[in-house]
């Protein structure tokens, strides 16, 4: 048996409510509501899972759900940590050491501004990196990716106008998502198409970023479980094959980037392709981290969907539009969907949904946008543009 | 008015760093094996793994690799927005990151990458003197 299909993800579930929740929740609530959705929605067990992913809750969880799993993952370099979880269980289900893996999230990025949580590490203040950066008035991840946004302005003559059409682009896909928050004026009273003049005019958060050059900060729960061939064809639901999966780093700190247009994205995508026996050419659709316009820009250049420095054009010409050559982030992504904070899990879920063809179909009782892809490449980005997950999931 | 923005907590690694910052120095690590100088401070040179590090005076000069404007901020640095900061690129190699004096953040576009800039020292408390960079020379 090789590496690559050696385990397929079967099924993915998110909590019961997720965007900004009236009602405080806390990050544990949002990881058990998708851990029970996902269970009930694939027919395993949780006494079944073996093995437990999570971005350093694994411990926690598990002792909540009262299972003594024999592999335990507590990977949590960003947000792309999820993308790596699926890669180590690929590992653990092909070495033999477990059956069934659990990959979860659970995240109050916005409930935590009301009852603390979130699920965020703490930076130590000896460590020298933070001890030569702390002093200069950065302010989260905005405050950072701006820089690369003037990077990829300076070295190949684009503009902040050419990143808005990927938020323009990234919301009509939330229109056709009613879980999505910014789905309509009934979900959101800034919801509903926007233009580009919309993301150009609003309101500057760190230049060249405007606001709907940001992702949202939402609450989020989501689980997905993964099993061998044997378990997974044996299912009530579609297996979905993980054909390739690579992670990689450039670096921790962004005073450590070479390169602020490059991302690690191309080593964790070239190796993930090379699993997969697959290249850009044959992806369908892209699942592409989406915490900033240009995070998802970039990120395409890197993984060879567009050439170097045009990335943009994917969306500037229709291609990731419904009912284009190459659907981009169509759950409305971390830019209009939701974003917790740790989006990888967001993406696992919809690559699922469109992979297994029930994104039409009542996935958590919500209708959403079938584009009948048979395969995707997703790919999370953590930090500041520092680490990256790639998977290549193909239907089954 | 007393200082209040965050002050850095030296550590032994980073010590002879702010010990020079005080004499208004910019002390740089360099490698004694491969003759690099690298930042930030390190137990173990990133490029060639020797652990015989000594510590450089450094010019204090670079040019400006990269910058961005922090139009809102949080604590003492709220009252500054907008600022500007920037990644230098160090005359001696490697990268050190801060916020540009002598720029107008209410104007980016006029500011310059590859422009030159010079360090300066602020004192943050009694022992602790902050470096920022100061536009010297615009690059055109």
């Amino acid at each position: 048996m090789s590496l690559s299909k050696a385990a397929a993800i079967v099924g993915a579930a998110e909590a019961i409510e997720i965007g900004y929740l009236e009602e405080p929740i806390t990050s544990l609530q949002l990881h058990i509501e998708a851990i029970k959705a996902v269970s009930d929605q694939t027919g395993i067990p949780i006494s079944d899972i073996e093995g437990v992913f999570s971005t350093g809750w694994s411990s926690e969880l598990s002792e909540h759900l009262g299972i003594h799993p024999k592999y335990i993952d507590t990977t949590s370099v960003g947000g792309c940590s999820f993308e790596m979880h699926v890669h180590h269980a690929l590992l653990a289900v092909y070495a033999g050491v477990i059956d069934v893996a659990l990959v979860s999230h659970g995240q109050n990025g916005w409930s935590a501004r009301r009852i603390g949580g979130g699920g965020h590490r703490g930076g130590d203040p000896t460590a020298p990196a933070t001890q030569m950066s702390m002093s200069y008035g950065f302010s989260g991840a905005p405050s950072n990716y701006s820089h690369a946004m003037v990077s990829h302005n300076h070295k190949f003559g684009t503009t902040p106008e050419d990143f808005a059409h990927v938020a323009v682009v990234t919301r009509e896909w939330a229109t056709l998502n009613p879980r999505a928050v910014m789905h309509s004026r009934e979900t959101h009273e800034f919801g509903g198409p926007i233009t580009l003049d919309d993301v150009n005019n609003s309101r500057i958060i760190s230049w060249p970023l405007t606001l709907l050059h940001c992702c949202l900060v939402t609450d989020h729960g989501g689980a997905v479980l993964i099993a061998k061939p044997e378990i997974a064809k044996s299912l009530k639901t579609n297996p979905v094959w993980i054909a390739g999966a690579a992670e990689n780093m450039s670096h921790s700190n962004m005073l450590e980037m070479d390169d602020f247009t490059a991302t690690s994205a191309y080593a964790s995508g070239q190796a993930a392709y090379e699993m997969a026996g697959l290249g850009a050419d044959d992806m369908e659709l892209a699942l592409l981290y989406d915490s900033f316009t240009l995070t998802a820009a970039i990120t395409a250049e890197m993984l060879g969907l567009a050439p170097r420095g045009e990335g943009y054009k994917l969306w500037k010409d229709g291609h990731a539009a419904p009912g284009g050559r190459l659907p981009i982030n169509t759950n409305g992504g971390g830019l209009s969907f939701n974003h917790s904070g740790m989006y990888g899990m967001h993406l696992l879920i919809e690559a699922y949904r469109q992979l297994s063809g029930t994104a039409e179909d009542e996935v958590n009782g919500i209708k959403g946008k079938q584009t009948n892809a048979r395969t995707c490449v997703v790919n999370g980005t953590g930090g500041s543009l520092s680490t990256t997950g790639t998977l290549v999931l193909v239907a089954d | 008015m007393p200082y209040n923005k965050p002050v850095p907590k030296p550590s032994p690694l980073t010590q002879p760093f702010w010990d020079g910052a005080k004499e208004g120095k910019l002390m740089l690590p360099k490698c004694v094996a491969c003759e690099r100088v690298h930042w930030y401070p390190r137990h173990i040179c990133p490029f060639c793994h020797s652990m015989n590090i000594e510590w450089i005076e450094g010019s204090g000069e670079g040019r400006i690799y990269n910058y961005a404007i922090q139009n809102r901020a949080f604590g003492g640095w709220a009252e500054e927005a907008p600022f500007v900061t920037a990644y230098i690129d160090l005359d001696e190699g490697d990268r050190m990151v801060t916020v540009l004096r002598g720029v107008d953040a209410t104007d980016p576009t006029s500011i310059k990458i590859g422009s030159k800039v010079k360090v300066e020292f602020e004192q943050a408390s009694d022992d602790i003197y902050i470096p920022f960079f100061r536009v010297v020379e615009d690059s055109s």
